[in-house]
């Protein structure tokens, strides 16, 4: 398998995630402006700011994600201003999940999660596959790891 | 199996006590008078008297033959498994009141769920012992060869399993000089934490005062107070570590790893050494001026923030660096490690930083001086400059990482400093991060996660700030060193080479080429992953049963989780217990028994008998059939059936 990006609609989660938090960002402000502490357009400002660091943020994060199957490990590269690379091997994996949240429902999404014993075990979470996708991904992997046939090693 | 019968009280006055007296005093200064306070502290008592006499009831575990048997419960009832092979530690700990009792707790950790898994609180001190024992002779006895765990296997098992005293070999005692080393050299810092997270509210109402005094005396005083508070926190310190240390000793027997340790409560556990995840070697400055580190050993068991205050059970608190690293190795055999540091280009960083740090603090100290109009020195934390460049150097020295034959070791810190021994074996994924300034500087960080629980507090394998490239090359290391390391054990664990070669053999091998043609590597992963979706799609044409039976022979791959090996028969679905059928070869016919179900039971005179038994009769009747055809030939109207059926007998043998 080459590398892997991730569903283009997944922008969508997370440029809505970005509104909320700017959102989130502007109301200390707009309470500010309402009992007269700044002058109005503050909370607009802090809002548009956050709103364009995030989405600015959304669209390079989405350009970064990619995953790859390889032959004994499941390698991941994503992140924006810290750029992690993890590698998952096969023999590792504990359990597969494929998981949809409200948001990832409305704009028909999946992800899936592979846990490992290790102690940032729930870190390696695939976002932004497709429902039919997630559930084969959860398949691919789990059989994989049946095949690899580790011990946990713990 | 019951909990002791004095734990009744104890567990009933240790949950109601404090309520108890609370409740009393309540009532009793509400002028409802001191009959009734004295009532409701007894009705209290006497309800939790009665729900611990129920839970004392409903409490029991048992050994069985591979788990540990836990029914509890009064409101709820809970009956849990514990397989002995998961037990990860076995912790036994006593108070002084417990001790003056006669009872003693026991916590079996496994790596799962976020709190203790076992509790059994509280059983008689023997029994805690028994307990202890037990789970270990009955985990070595389902874990090893002697699946039964039969008491008179043989003297030898018995003996280095059965944990008697005699096989016991000590690794470590605590001397009187390390102790008092522990405790001079522990420093609680809470108190000095709290104290400055009390004041900080109250500083500007102190200032306020500030400008009347003078400031020589204000010095002094702050001087003083900041000198007691010290001393206070390091004597509180010194306390808990000498209470907590005194007596400590460490030992080894078999393949597990005993420790007892405390003063007034009393610690004691075991933890296989198969279950060590990472091994930490600290030291600070102090410590490495007069030659001593400390060591801890990490286990999967422990929680969070489980036991943060008692520190890792079974850590030894000071010893001669020398052997420190000689007990790890007794642990661990990570050899003589040499360290690569991080590029040199990267102090420049960490100079960098510092400054920075500087300059802020200088921005502190002047907003400060505005703020109260003190004529303090405003740029006094300039001279902290001067200390840059050491501390970057000395930051930059004390780093580094180094691949030993099984093990990794990383080394970071230097007035904490850190080396954690992660075996490779031990590695749950590989991390590789850069940050914005990193990249920068073009350096990463890899850490190996393990299941470990240091790191979930921070002290975790990282090998911090190296070259890119290294960092990669690391990373591949990483991957390619822990397949080797799974194959090794997988070997080790079959014992049987033809299975290993069938299968397990395929995946490292095919890893091996990786670093060196990434690309190469990468097609034929690609192809052979398609090959396996390809594979997939065909099967999920095929109809549900087919799909099923996919599943099942997926499934039938992975080996029983009891630690007895089976060779793997999964790749094919004959069914073992019927002869193999027959296969037309043509004149390249090998095996005439291919039913190998009886190979090994059957001797050479036997194959000769039965072959030439078969083919004497097979003639016989041939002979015959065609000897009572030929001779018969004339009146062959009478018997029709019988001159035609020995007819094509004479045919087919010809």
């Amino acid at each position: 398998m080459t590398a892997q990006s991730l569903h283009p609609r997944v922008r969508v989660v997370w440029i809505l995630r970005a509104a909320l938090v700017a959102a989130l960002v502007s109301l200390p402000f707009a309470a500010a402006a309402y009992l007269g502490y700044a002058p109005r357009w503050s909370a607009v400002a802090a809002g548009g700011v956050a709103l364009v660091v995030g989405v600015a943020h959304a669209v390079l994060k989405y350009r970064r994600w990619s995953y790859e199957i390889r032959e004994d490990a499941l390698y991941l590269d994503r992140g924006v201003i810290t750029q992690v690379r993890t590698t998952v091997p096969l023999v590792r994996i504990q359990h597969v999940d494929s998981r949809r949240g409200p948001v990832e429902r409305a704009v028909g999404l999946a992800s899936c999660v592979v846990y490992t014993a290790g102690s940032r075990g729930a870190d390696v979470q695939i976002p932004g596959l497709t429902p039919s996708g997630a559930s084969d991904l959860r398949e691919e992997l789990k059989r994989l790891a049946i095949r690899a046939d580790g011990e946990d090693a713990v | 199996m019951r909990l002791a019968p004095q734990s009744i009280p104890y567990r009933a006055l240790q949950k109601v006590s404090g309520f108890v007296v609370v409740a009393f005093f309540v009532v009793n200064s509400n002028d409802w008078g001191l009959p009734l306070a004295v009532g409701v502290a007894g009705a209290m008592l006497l309800a939790a008297f009665g729900y611990e006499t129920a839970y004392y009831r409903r409490f029991d575990y048992e050994l069985t033959a591979d788990t540990l048997d836990i029914a509890s419960g009064v409101i709820s009832r809970r009956e849990r498994e514990i397989p002995y092979r998961r037990i990860q530690n076995v912790d036994v700990s006593q108070s002084v009141i417990q001790r003056a009792i006669g009872i003693a707790a026991v916590d079996l950790e496994t790596a799962g769920g976020s709190s203790t898994e076992g509790s059994i609180r509280f059983v008689s001190p023997t029994e805690a012992t028994r307990i202890r024992r037990e789970v270990q002779r009955r985990k070595s006895g389902a874990g090893g060869e002697s699946g039964t765990g039969s008491d008179t296997d043989d003297p030898a098992t018995a003996g280095a399993s059965g944990g008697s005293a005699a096989a016991e070999t000590e690794l470590f005692a605590i001397s009187p000089k390390e102790l008092a080393l522990v405790g001079a050299l522990s420093f609680d810092g809470r108190l000095i934490g709290l104290l400055a997270f009390l004041s900080s509210g109250s500083f500007p109402v102190l200032s306020g005062f500030l400008p009347d005094a003078d400031a020589a005396a204000l010095t002094a005083t702050a001087l003083v107070a900041v000198g007691g508070l010290f001393l206070v926190s390091w004597v509180l310190g010194a306390g808990v570590a000498f209470s907590n240390y005194y007596g400590f000793r460490l030992s080894r027997a078999g393949d597990e790893l005993r420790y007892e340790r405390g003063l007034f409560r009393r610690y004691s556990g075991s933890i296989p050494t198969e279950k060590v995840q990472t091994l930490t070697i600290t030291d600070n400055p102090a410590k490495r001026a007069l030659g001593y580190a400390s060591l801890a050993i990490e286990t999967a068991g422990y929680a969070p923030g489980q036991n943060g205050d008692q520190g890792s059970q079974s850590a030894v608190p000071i010893a001669a660096a020398d052997r420190v690293y000689g007990l790890a190795r007794e642990v661990e055999s990570f050899g003589d490690p040499s360290f690569e540091r991080p590029p040199k280009r990267i102090r420049w960083r960490y100079a960098f930083r510092y400054a920075l740090a500087v300059a802020v603090f200088t921005g502190i100290a002047f907003a400060i001086d505005w703020y109260l109009a003190a004529d303090l020195p405003r740029f006094g934390p300039l001279v902290l400059l001067l200390a840059v460049p050491p501390a970057a150097h000395l930051k930059w020295t004390h780093r580094g990482y180094w691949l030993g034959e099984d093990h990794l070791l990383t080394r970071n810190g230097f007035w904490s400093r850190t080396v954690t021994v992660v075996p490779y074996y031990r590695v749950q994924n590989v991390i590789d991060s850069r940050t914005v300034f990193q990249r920068r500087w073009g350096v990463a960080t890899i850490v190996a996660d393990t299941a470990g629980s240091g790191s979930l507090t921070g002290n975790e394998a990282a090998a911090v700030d190296i070259a890119v490239d290294e960092a990669v090359t690391l990373r591949e290391a990483l991957r390619e060193r822990l397949h080797e390391a799974v194959s090794a054990r997988r070997r080790q664990r079959s014992g049987f080479e033809w299975v290993e070669g069938d299968r397990g053999g395929e995946a490292p091998e095919a890893g091996d080429g990786t670093p060196d043609d990434d690309a190469g590597a990468t097609a034929r992963s690609a192809a052979t992953t398609d090959a396996v979706t390809e594979a997939d799609a065909s099967r999920d044409g095929e109809t549900d049963s087919d799909a099923d039976a996919a599943t099942v022979e997926a499934n039938a791959e992975e080996p029983p989780d009891d630690g007895v090996i089976r060779p793997d028969f999964a790749g094919s679905d004959r069914d073992y217990s019927e002869p193999a059928e027959r296969v037309d070869t043509g004149d390249y016919a090998v095996d005439r028994f291919p039913s190998d179900a009886d190979v090994a039971h059957r001797n050479e005179g036997d194959d000769g008998d039965i072959a030439r038994d078969a083919a004497s009769a097979d003639h016989a009747g041939g002979v015959s059939g065609a000897g009572s055809g030929g001779s018969d030939s004339d009146d062959s109207d009478d018997d029709d059936d019988s001159a035609g059926s020995d007819g094509d007998g004479g045919d087919d043998h010809g």
